[in-house]
């Protein structure tokens, strides 16, 4: 083949510009309706649900919160948050290790959101997938209980560095567990220098007013865009 | 896992490019991939074969240049790192701030037309 048929053709662009323009989009959304949306990321068991289940009696009776539950299979986690009579979309991600953002559009698209302010949503646990899709949040949490091990922020960077707040659970075990909280909070703060860093039980209740009183001001200064 | 979904997207955006050139066939993609990233080049490479047995990408070579972080210490300024930093690679200092590493950029290809 000559070659003159060979050519270059620049094309410079994210591989995940889809995902990103949908994600955009879904936060065009949220700022339109002046919904405050956080994203929940964490390993499998770190205690996610517990701590929306925490946060949802906070809200009780007040009717605006809806959760959105991403697991790969089930609906237990929909069951759990469903008692507590708030509006819960249950997404199955089947072959997919996180949430796709799709596949969140596709939800809110089903549900009613029109009441809402706060709305929750609980990623599938996994550190290393969910760090890299936005959602359109305004906020990402990364939770990190204390049974997992202190040296998680060195295994998985990337979630540290993109998430506002760390929340560092089931503190009640500490005794029991060599977890240093202090080398957490430093190798956090070198991933991202101005993550807001939460140490609370939501079994015990310790620490969680902090918490509860942080989400609540965030939600608070927004309202929708007219 | 995720591998092969970054696989399917950087095989449509070079089929769909190839197609606007009337390309005949595909031979290299060239790829940016920032050192933060889980992305496993011989998995994502697998799984390229596979994907674009078929196609107009049948056989191309995945170039891959891994994007570096940038470590920027208040005492040595901002310091290149082929891998995530905990401290500054030249002070070992702590009070550090890490830039970049995360991108997943495909940057051109080689065509045959």
């Amino acid at each position: 083949m000559d070659a003159k048929d060979k050519v270059k053709v620049d094309i410079k662009r994210s591989i995940q510009q889809s995902a990103d323009d949908i994600s955009k989009t879904i936060r065009s959304l949220f700022a339109s309706r002046g919904i405050f949306a956080l994203n929940m990321i964490s390993s499998p068991g770190s205690g996610k649900t517990t701590l929306i289940e925490a946060l949802l009696s906070r809200y009780e009776g007040k009717g605006n919160v809806a959760v959105i539950e991403g697991d790969i299979e089930t609906e237990i986690d929909a069951d759990r948050i469903r008692r507590h009579g708030v509006n819960v979309w249950q997404i199955n991600t089947r072959s997919s290790c996180h949430i796709q953002p799709i596949q969140l559009l596709n939800a809110m698209e089903q549900m009613d959101l029109s009441d809402t302010r706060l709305l929750i949503v609980e990623n599938v646990g996994n550190l290393v997938c969910p760090a890299e899709t936005s959602l359109g949040e305004d906020k990402r949490i990364v939770l990190l209980s204390v049974t997992e091990g202190d040296e998680k922020p060195l295994k998985y960077p990337l979630i540290f560095k993109t998430s506002d707040i760390l929340v560092i659970t089931k503190t009640d075990l500490l005794p029991y567990v060599r977890f240093n909280v202090e080398s957490v909070r430093q190798a956090a703060k070198v991933a991202n220098p101005k993550i807001e860093i939460f140490e609370l039980s939501a079994t015990t209740g310790e620490g969680m007013p902090a918490f509860l009183d942080r989400i609540e001001s965030f939600g608070a200064a927004k309202r929708p865009v007219s | 896992m995720h591998e092969l979904g970054l696989a399917t997207e950087i095989l449509d955006v070079a089929l769909a490019e190839a197609a606007r050139h009337q390309a005949k066939r595909i031979t290299t993609i060239y790829l940016q991939v920032g050192v933060i990233r889980a992305v496993e080049h011989e998995h994502l490479s697998f799984m390229f074969d596979h994907l674009s047995k078929g196609t107009l990408a049948e056989g191309v070579k995945l170039s891959i240049e891994q994007m570096p972080v940038q470590v920027e210490c208040p005492s040595c300024g901002v310091i290149e790192s082929a891998a995530f930093a905990w401290e500054c690679p030249k002070c070992k200092g702590n009070e550090i701030h890490i830039m970049g590493g995360d991108a997943l950029d495909i940057v051109s290809i080689d065509i045959e037309v």
